[in-house]
């Protein structure tokens, strides 16, 4: 802390400035949750990094396999089939879930429900699901119906019920609220008020979180092979260590997916409005 | 009335669209559902699964899930579950601090638009890999170990940091700045004095919420091996067998929900306080 007198004799004192407060907190977390990270620097091999770009992104091409580019694009043709798989899964998720979310999203919301202790359980009941990993929803579909896409479709249901409830029930809470008032005044109930004046506010929003989850469940389809899910992870998963080139291939092909949808996604809301 | 008619007639035939709609969203459940069989014994057994699952809540292993008694603290889940929150917490730093310089090259009004372009392209080319990605990638070069995760997340973070960091920088107030030109202040004194104290609440709402989104991830990619820290290794054991496996997936879920509930409820107090 700094004092400083100017010429008429009054004294200002700089005030201490609280982002050292909050800068010495962070360093102390980060050398409190270092300890808990292990690293070993004999396996340090920094110059691995760009041979594993070359691997993924060019055909392999090794002593005892030896593949051409013909068959790094018949593997992306072959991605077609675990592809499908998880677009049914994701697909089937977001519709049910988001479904399922919409008068969840109407209770927990404090404009249309105004007594706190309609909203507070569902509120409760949307955050503890949000919490849950997609991969353990996944796993436990697996461990109730055996795998396959149905297994999925129950992961994704609740996965996307989740998000879609906490997006949806925002959106309401933030729409104007006159016209609701205009036809209750008129006589009309809660629910047509409602119809007519909250859901043409709000539909579009809700179309654009469909696909926006649904891109969502795609992206997060890459890491779910490793506890044995069907679907694009799977090729990740089984190709990882040894064949680089279609992991590479796969990652392509993902992108390029997530790519068109943002296109149709950015074209349909124009559209809507 | 006929004039009441015609307007009526005008009106949008909005339940076309909704149709149309209704339509699209059911052929997408038939498309989605074909090929999944029901399997009647696992129907049958369906009550079953349900009992086990509950059962699995009951038969938590406590002295597994807090790390005392026949396990060591370092094989406990309470252990994991710390070892989560350093990954996501060094990972986001590690994120925030390399998006500050990209997000700066990434901001039309202080590169100008040509080379803001740079920076766009980068955070773009960071986006397109998948976390796992990221860490299957790093692993070849530091090994199986947490560290790779945190890499990885950190590396991730980049893409979405970067342009929301860019966002706000383009829309700060520009005439501290100008006042601070005119008074002869040099380049640091700007960015000291005209820029940071702008920007870093913003800043640092978004690293928090960048943080929650890294501990849900943080959580579940340590499944690349069994060595790579966080629950990976309970993750594959629930997911190699998981009919058997119902205490594990139960302990699973009890700490994710508990850390990322407080993590979320903590981040969310101080980004209220931020704002």
């Amino acid at each position: 802390m700094s004092k400083f007198e100017i010429s008429n004799g009054k004294k200002i004192v700089k005030p201490f400035n609280k982002i050292w407060i909050v800068l010495g907190v962070v360093i102390v977390l980060i050398i409190i949750f270092w300890q808990f990270i292990t690293y070993n620097t004999a396996m340090f091999n920094l110059g691995e990094l760009s041979v594993i770009f070359k691997q993924l992104f060019t055909p392999k091409n090794t002593i005892l396999e030896q593949r051409t580019w013909s068959d790094y694009f018949e593997f992306m043709w072959e991605l077609r089939e675990p592809l499908w798989i998880t677009i049914q899964m994701s697909l089937g998720g977001t519709i049910i879930g988001s479904i399922l979310a919409v008068p969840v999203a109407i209770f927990a919301s404090r404009n249309i429900f105004k007594n706190k202790y309609i909203n507070a359980p569902f509120r409760f009941l949307m955050n503890i699901i949000r919490t849950i990993p997609l991969m353990l929803l996944v796993i436990i579909g697996v461990a109730m119906v055996g795998t396959g896409v149905l297994s999925g479709i129950i992961g994704y249901t609740v996965f996307s019920f989740g998000i879609m409830a906490k997006m949806f029930y925002e959106v309401i809470e933030t729409a104007d609220m006159s016209p609701f008032e205009a036809l209750e005044s008129t006589g009309a109930n809660r629910l047509q008020a409602f119809s007519y004046a909250i859901v043409p506010q709000v539909f579009i929003s809700f179309v654009s979180f469909l696909f926006y989850i649904f891109e969502l469940n795609i992206r997060a389809s890459a890491i779910l092979g490793f506890v044995g899910i069907n679907g694009i992870g799977e090729a990740i998963s089984v190709n990882n260590l040894y064949n680089y080139d279609r992991v590479g291939a796969t990652v392509i092909v993902l992108f390029v997916f997530i790519l068109i949808l943002q296109l149709i996604n950015s074209h349909i809301r124009g559209k809507l409005e | 009335m006929r004039n009441a008619e015609k307007v009526l007639s005008r009106k949008p035939k909005r339940w076309l669209i909704n149709l149309f709609f209704g339509i699209a969203l059911i052929l997408a459940l038939f498309i989605s559902f074909q090929g999944s069989t029901i399997n009647l014994i696992r129907l049958a057994s369906f009550r079953y699964a349900l009992r086990a699952m509950f059962n699995g809540f009951r038969e938590i292993n406590v002295e597994f899930l807090l790390g005392f008694g026949t396990y060591r603290f370092e094989e406990g889940i309470t252990y994991m579950a710390f070892q989560t929150l350093a990954i996501a917490f060094i990972g986001t730093f590690i994120g925030a601090i390399l998006a500050l310089p990209i997000s700066f090259l990434a901001s039309e009004r202080i590169v100008g638009k040509k080379a803001a372009k740079i920076g766009i392209t980068v955070i773009t080319i960071i986006r397109v890999f998948p976390e796992v990605i990221l860490a299957l990638i790093i692993l070849k070069a530091i090994g199986m170990n947490p560290l790779t995760c945190v890499i990885a997340i950190g590396i991730h973070s980049i893409g979405m940091l970067g342009r929301m960091f860019s966002e706000s920088i383009d829309n700060m107030d520009y005439s501290p700045i100008e006042a601070l030109d005119a008074v002869g202040a040099n380049t640091w004194q700007k960015i000291r004095f005209g820029i940071l104290p702008q920007v870093i609440p913003e800043l640092a709402s978004t690293t928090l919420y960048r943080f929650d989104i890294n501990i849900r991830s943080a959580s579940v990619l340590g499944v690349i091996g069994t060595l790579a820290g966080g629950f990976g290794a309970l993750l594959l054991l629930a997911g190699s067998d998981p009919n058997n496996q119902w205490d594990t997936i139960a302990a699973l879920l009890v700490v994710i929900v508990i850390m990322v509930l407080i993590v979320d409820s903590v981040s969310a107090y101080l980004r209220k306080k931020l704002v």
